[in-house]
C-alpha cells in the first residue's frame, strides 16, 4: 500500500509541476491583432477579428511556458472591401484551403524590465517558418494578464501574394504586426 | 519670352502651368476611365496609386494657378466678340478651375474614406481627410465620376471654342496661349 501511494505521487509529480504554469483564457473583447502593410507607398491598414489560443504562462516559469494563437483568417477586415475580399482569395491567404494561421511559441526569453521575446512557428498558407515576436507584459497581477507585442513578417516568404502579386515594388514585402492579448486566469 | 501676362499675350508661367497641367488632365482622365473597369490585380492597384499621386500634383499646380491668375492680368478677348461669348468664355475657365480643385479633392476623399491616404511619389503621405466610411466611400465614387463627366463636357466645350477661333475666326486667341 505504501509502495502503491509513493507510484502515485511520483506519477503526479509531473502534473504538479505542470499545474505551476498557470493556464489563461483571452478575452476577445480587450484584445486584438492587427496589421500594417504598404501599398503605393502608404500604410494599408487592417485586423484579424477572430483569434483563439491555448496559453500556459508566467514569468517565474519561462521554460515551462506555451502559447498557441490560431487565427481565423477569414476574419481579415481593413478599411476597404476590396482589399479585405482580395485578402480572402486564393492569390492571398486562401482561406478556403487554409482557413487559420498558427502561431506556436515555446521558447521565451526576458529582455527588460516587462519585456520579452517570444520565439516560436508561424504556419500562414503551407508554409512554416520561424518568428519572433516582441512584447511587453504590462500586467501580470492576479488573475489577469496584459500584454502588447508587435513583429515585422515578409509576406512572400509565407507565399501571401502569388503571381504578380508577389512583386515587391508597389505592395511591400515587409509587414509590421501589432497585437494587444488580454487574459484571465483559467 | 515674357514670364507675366499681357494684355495681348499669356506670359510663360502661365503658358507653362496651362499646357503641363492640360496633358496631366487629359492623362488622368483617361487612366481613370481605364483603371476603375480593370477586375484587381497588382497593376490596377499600382494605377490608382499612380494616379492618387498625380491627382495631388494636379492640386498642388492649381493652387499656384490660381495665385498666380489672380495676380496677373488676363489678356483681353478681341473686341468683335459678342458679349454672351466672352461670359461663355470666362464661365468655362472658371469651371475649368473649379473642376482642378474638386477632382483632387473628391479623390482624396473618396481614398480618406477607403482608408487608403495617397503618397505624394513616395515622399510623404498624406493624411486622411474623413475617417474609414463605406458608405461615405460610395459616395465620393459617384461624386468623383460624375464630376469626371462634366470636366469632359467642359473640356470639350474649351477646346472645341480654341479650334472655332483658329480656324473659323481666324483670330488670335489661341495663338496667345501658344
Amino acid at each position: 500500500m505504501k509502495k502503491l501511494l509513493s507510484g502515485l505521487a511520483l506519477l503526479a509529480l509531473p502534473m504538479i509541476s505542470f499545474a505551476a504554469v498557470p493556464s489563461w483564457n483571452i478575452v476577445p473583447s480587450q484584445s486584438s491583432l492587427s496589421f500594417s502593410a504598404t501599398q503605393n507607398g502608404a500604410p494599408v491598414k487592417g485586423e484579424f477579428k477572430t483569434f483563439t489560443g491555448d496559453i500556459q504562462g508566467t514569468p517565474e516559469d519561462l521554460k515551462n511556458s506555451h502559447v498557441k494563437i490560431m487565427v481565423d483568417l477569414g476574419s481579415v477586415s481593413t478599411t476597404d472591401k476590396d482589399v479585405s475580399n482580395t485578402l480572402k482569395t486564393a492569390d492571398w491567404f486562401d482561406i478556403t484551403h487554409f482557413p487559420k494561421a498558427t502561431f506556436i511559441a515555446d521558447n521565451f526569453t526576458k529582455t527588460g524590465g516587462n519585456t520579452y521575446t517570444a520565439a516560436g512557428k508561424l504556419t500562414i498558407r503551407d508554409k512554416t517558418i520561424p518568428v519572433t515576436l516582441n512584447f511587453v507584459l504590462k500586467d501580470y497581477s492576479g488573475n489577469t494578464l496584459d500584454i502588447t507585442g508587435t513583429t515585422t513578417l515578409q509576406r512572400t516568404a509565407f507565399g501571401v501574394g502569388q503571381g504578380d502579386w508577389s512583386k515587391t515594388d508597389s505592395i511591400k514585402d515587409k509587414v509590421a504586426v501589432q497585437f494587444t492579448l488580454k487574459a484571465s486566469k483559467a | 519670352m515674357l514670364i507675366k501676362n499681357t494684355q495681348t499675350q499669356y506670359g510663360i508661367v502661365n503658358k507653362f502651368l496651362h499646357w503641363l497641367m492640360a496633358l496631366i488632365i487629359i492623362g488622368m482622365l483617361a487612366l481613370g476611365l481605364y483603371m476603375s473597369d480593370l477586375p484587381i490585380s497588382e497593376l490596377k492597384l499600382r494605377l490608382y496609386g499612380i494616379h492618387k499621386e498625380f491627382g495631388i500634383l494636379i492640386l498642388m499646380l492649381v493652387m499656384f494657378r490660381i495665385v498666380w491668375r489672380i495676380g496677373n492680368i488676363v489678356p483681353l478677348l478681341p473686341p468683335t466678340i459678342p458679349a454672351w461669348q466672352k461670359f461663355a468664355a470666362h464661365a468655362v475657365h472658371w469651371m475649368l478651375y473649379g473642376f482642378m480643385f474638386a477632382m483632387p479633392i473628391t479623390g482624396w476623399l473618396m481614398t480618406s474614406a477607403a482608408g487608403l491616404p495617397p503618397s505624394f511619389f513616395g515622399l510623404f503621405t498624406l493624411p486622411s481627410l474623413i475617417a474609414p466610411n463605406d458608405a461615405l466611400f460610395k459616395l465620393f465614387i459617384e461624386i468623383h465620376t460624375w464630376l469626371a463627366y462634366g470636366l469632359i463636357a467642359t473640356f470639350g466645350a474649351h477646346v472645341g471654342a480654341a479650334l472655332k477661333h483658329q480656324f473659323i475666326n481666324k483670330d488670335d486667341v489661341l495663338r496667345r496661349m501658344l
